[in-house]
């Protein structure tokens, strides 16, 4: 839109100095327009009917067409299902990456479309980015155990989108209107399911020794490595009494880089439901801690995935045996497939 | 009038029976899946019954005689979901019934997509047929991609062409690329373009901007631009039988532009022979002779062959054919037969090697492929793996162990995971070389059980 006004007035300023140049044909005419604008040529040949065959009126005319359309197109979507699309992750701050104590920030977003062409569409993964960094960006510090908290949508859908990659067009449409907008282009329902935040602030000088870290990770991407059919974020607790200086060697975070995918990749290839058992009873299959780390490309993916990571962490220096607690553990994990139920 | 020909009916259940079986032994012949009895729904009957629930009886109801006089082509309907799909699938059948060329088969038969399942795999996919002046269509339209991308995996509905719906109103979509790209990965590549809804638009000058916008994007895409045909109609009022100036008389010229443009796919009669090596014996006296089924093409007494694959590629020459204890002089495309090889000692040759026409086709130790990974519910693993996973790759009669990877530029492949249900592209690097080429299917076995299976897309290295 932003880029059509622009271009109107270029087009405006061409003719101040241009003299009157001979009638054109539509044809030269839809050509020049769709110079400017992205739009199909029918709706270029009805904007450039609609203003006497003028290239800037057609291009204010196409704005106010395109808002109409996109209403009376999602008006008729709307009683439709939309059980395709893509669970998109934005992790503005991923915790523990240097010595420098760090907060976390990150969401977790389900966008639904009709067919999955449109979810392969770079117009969707584009919308669907930005909601997630949108979403990340909002959420607030929550004082509660739980570090994941669902977001509302309705705050969501009346919040001015922001985009991470396009930061020019920020404030300019809420996400109900983008989303609006996207079904006026692709004609196909656009819904939002479900957003999940996780929001923490660095700990304060007292508890220098802990230090979080959030793990995302996508199966299922088409082009953008953010989104995907099934989508996962944990997070991570290194607590460790040298922590500042573990964590400042590149080769530590290379190493916890490796671990964070391989415990993804986990999470989203087994039927992983909780971290660990439930007290009493071993679940060998949906809990994390219990299975056998085969995701992990490497030695030592034998061993369940507790093992492994008490292992690790000694290894490493967090903790001075295995047989201690603390070091490195998995707090809590979400993990999302598009259109489950829920 | 069908009652009669109710008999033959039970006879193609019986081949798509036997057709079946022969898939267990794993072999993946591309003939016996495109045969164009597995496409013939039970279009003549007067129940309206789903597809699927009817491949399982035998004999229910009344069937028709299936013509092989005609050739057959697979088609298949892509577009945008308000852009008129089904209905134009619904009013070809509705116009080709009126000249006895199909069933007509109504919107909401056509809409609901069955899932049926196909060599284990469960397809979202409407089959339609009918047939023109000179020809016999399979016509398919499914709701999603991936279920585009499993036909063509499984050679469920292989598409030879696919006509892209396009709206007047609202010309190509953000989403018609994905649909062309969609069609060229499935390996059409030939297209027709049905401008749909053109009764909504009034001004000539504006199907003319379609026309050049969609020729545009076709030539963006590597189709051919300026000659696919592009037909402007309505399939809502061929399917009301109104307007037949827009209606009826477009579907017509739409079949007519498949049946012009389209091509037929060579029939597996007409291409060069291939006989892959099922047994080897050495009969005293004579030789050694192959036994297999003649995959494709003919072969006479005395034609030069090569055997192909394993390290191999000996030249010789077929002293005798035998079908059934007798001795032929000319071998088909389906025949069970022996061959009587000269001067090649019975060590020389083994099972999984091809007998072929020399020069047709090669052998490749490394080749690019798509993939479908079956789910636990279909018999396939319960666990994902990523790269280096190594199967068996089962192609004809071969059985090779082989390594699975991603191809160039993949980002962070080392840690790409694949789960069961996943279509992928993967490149397969063969621990033994073997006759293939690109469509070539095989299936992908561990233990004994059946985990994937693929269509060969790009050949990287050769033996």
């Amino acid at each position: 839109m932003f880029a059509a006004r622009r271009a109107a007035q270029r087009t405006f300023a061409a003719r101040l100095y241009s003299t009157e140049s001979p009638k054109k044909s539509l044809k030269e005419l839809v050509a020049e327009l769709r110079s400017h604008a992205d739009v199909s040529p029918i709706e270029a040949g009805q904007a450039l009917k609609a203003s006497d065959m003028d290239v800037s009126r057609a291009l204010l005319w196409l704005c106010n067409f395109r808002a109409e359309s996109a209403v009376k197109k999602a008006a008729k979507v709307e009683g439709r299902e939309a059980n395709e699309g893509m669970i998109g992750t934005a992790v503005l701050s991923p915790g523990a990456t240097s010595a420098k104590p760090s907060g976390v920030r990150a969401a977790m977003v389900e966008l639904n479309c009709e067919t999955d062409f449109v979810a392969r569409n770079d117009l969707f993964a584009q919308l669907l980015d930005d909601i997630a960094h949108t979403a990340a960006f909002m959420s607030e510090p929550a004082d509660s155990d739980k570090f994941f908290h669902p977001f509302s949508l309705d705050v969501l859908r009346d919040a001015p989108l922001l985009s991470k990659t396009a930061p020019e067009k920020n404030g300019k449409s809420t996400v109900a209107d983008a989303m609006r907008d996207l079904t006026g282009r692709v004609g196909e329902k656009i819904s939002l399911r479900r957003v999940l935040t996780v929001v923490r602030d660095p700990f304060p000088p007292s508890q220098r020794d802990i230090a979080l870290r959030i793990a995302s990770r996508v199966h299922q991407s088409v082009n953008n490595p953010r989104q995907g059919r099934v989508g996962n974020l944990a997070v991570l607790a290194l607590k460790s009494p040298q922590l500042a200086n573990i964590l400042g060697p590149e080769a530590f975070q290379a190493d916890l880089n490796k671990l964070c995918l391989s415990l993804g990749n986990q999470i989203i290839g087994f039927p992983t439901t909780s971290v660990r058992s439930p007290t009493g009873a071993r679940d060998e299959e949906g809990a994390l801690y219990d299975q056998p780390f085969a995701m992990f490309a490497g030695e030592g993916n034998d061993q369940p995935v507790q093992t492994f990571l008490r292992n690790w962490a000694a290894q490493r220096g967090l903790v001075e045996s295995s047989e201690q607690e603390g070091g490195l553990e998995v707090l809590e994990f979400a993990k999302w497939t598009v259109a489950e139920s829920i | 009038m069908f009652r009669p020909q109710l008999a033959s009916r039970a006879v193609s259940r019986r081949l798509a029976g036997s057709r079946a079986a022969s898939y267990s032994s794993s072999t993946c012949s591309r003939t016996l899946l495109r045969n164009p009895t597995r496409v013939v729904p039970p279009t003549f009957s007067h129940a309206k019954v789903g597809w699927v629930s009817r491949r399982s009886h035998y004999v229910d109801g009344l069937s028709s005689k299936y013509n092989r006089a005609k050739p057959h082509l697979n088609i298949g309907t892509i577009g945008h979901v308000d852009h008129g799909k089904t209905t134009l699938t619904a009013a070809i059948t509705k116009v080709l019934a009126e000249q006895g060329g199909a069933m007509f088969r109504d919107y909401s038969e056509i809409d609901k997509a069955p899932e049926e399942k196909a060599r284990g795999i469960t397809i979202n996919s409407a089959h339609v047929e009918y047939e023109s002046a000179n020809r016999h269509y399979g016509h398919i339209d499914c709701p999603g991609h991936a279920d585009y991308i499993k036909n063509m995996i499984t050679g469920a509905a292989q598409m030879d062409g696919a006509i892209i719906v396009v709206s007047a109103l609202d010309g190509q979509m953000p989403q018609t690329r994905e649909h062309l790209l969609l069609a060229r990965q499935v390996g059409v590549k030939k297209l027709v373009v049905f401008i749909n809804k053109i009764d909504q638009v009034e001004d000539e000058e504006m199907l003319e901007l379609v026309d050049m916008e969609m020729r545009d994007l076709l030539s963006t895409y590597n189709f051919d631009g300026e000659n696919t045909p592009i037909i402007m109609g309505s399939a809502l009022a061929a399917l009301q039988g109104q307007t037949p100036k827009i209606g009826r008389e477009k579907i017509l010229e739409l079949v007519k532009a498949c049946d012009e443009w389209l091509e037929i796919p060579p029939r597996d009669l007409d291409k060069p022979f291939l006989l892959p090596i099922e047994e080897v014996f050495s009969i005293t006296g004579r030789g050694t002779v192959a036994t297999g089924r003649n995959e494709r093409g003919v072969c006479h007494k005395g034609d030069e062959v090569e055997i192909v694959g394993y390290g191999a590629r000996i030249k010789t020459t077929l002293s005798g054919i035998e079908m059934f204890k007798k001795e032929l002089d000319r071998g088909e495309a389906g025949d069970n037969m022996g061959v009587l090889l000269r001067g090649i000692k019975r060590e020389q040759i083994t099972r999984g090697q091809v007998v072929a026409a020399p020069g047709t086709i090669k052998s490749v130790s490394k080749f690019q492929a798509q993939i479908y990974i079956l789910t636990k519910d279909e018999g396939g693993r319960y666990t994902p793996f990523t790269e280096s996973y190594s199967p068996q790759l089962f192609v004809r009669t071969a059985d090779i162990t082989c390594k699975l990877g991603w191809p160039e530029g993949v980002a962070d492949a080392a840690e790409k995971m694949v789960m069961p249900g996943d279509n992928v592209e993967m490149t397969c690097t063969l621990r033994k070389d073997v006759a293939a080429e690109i469509g070539t299917r095989f299936t992908l076995r561990e233990g004994g059980r059946t985990v994937g299976t693929g269509i060969i897309t790009k050949i990287i290295d050769y033996a």
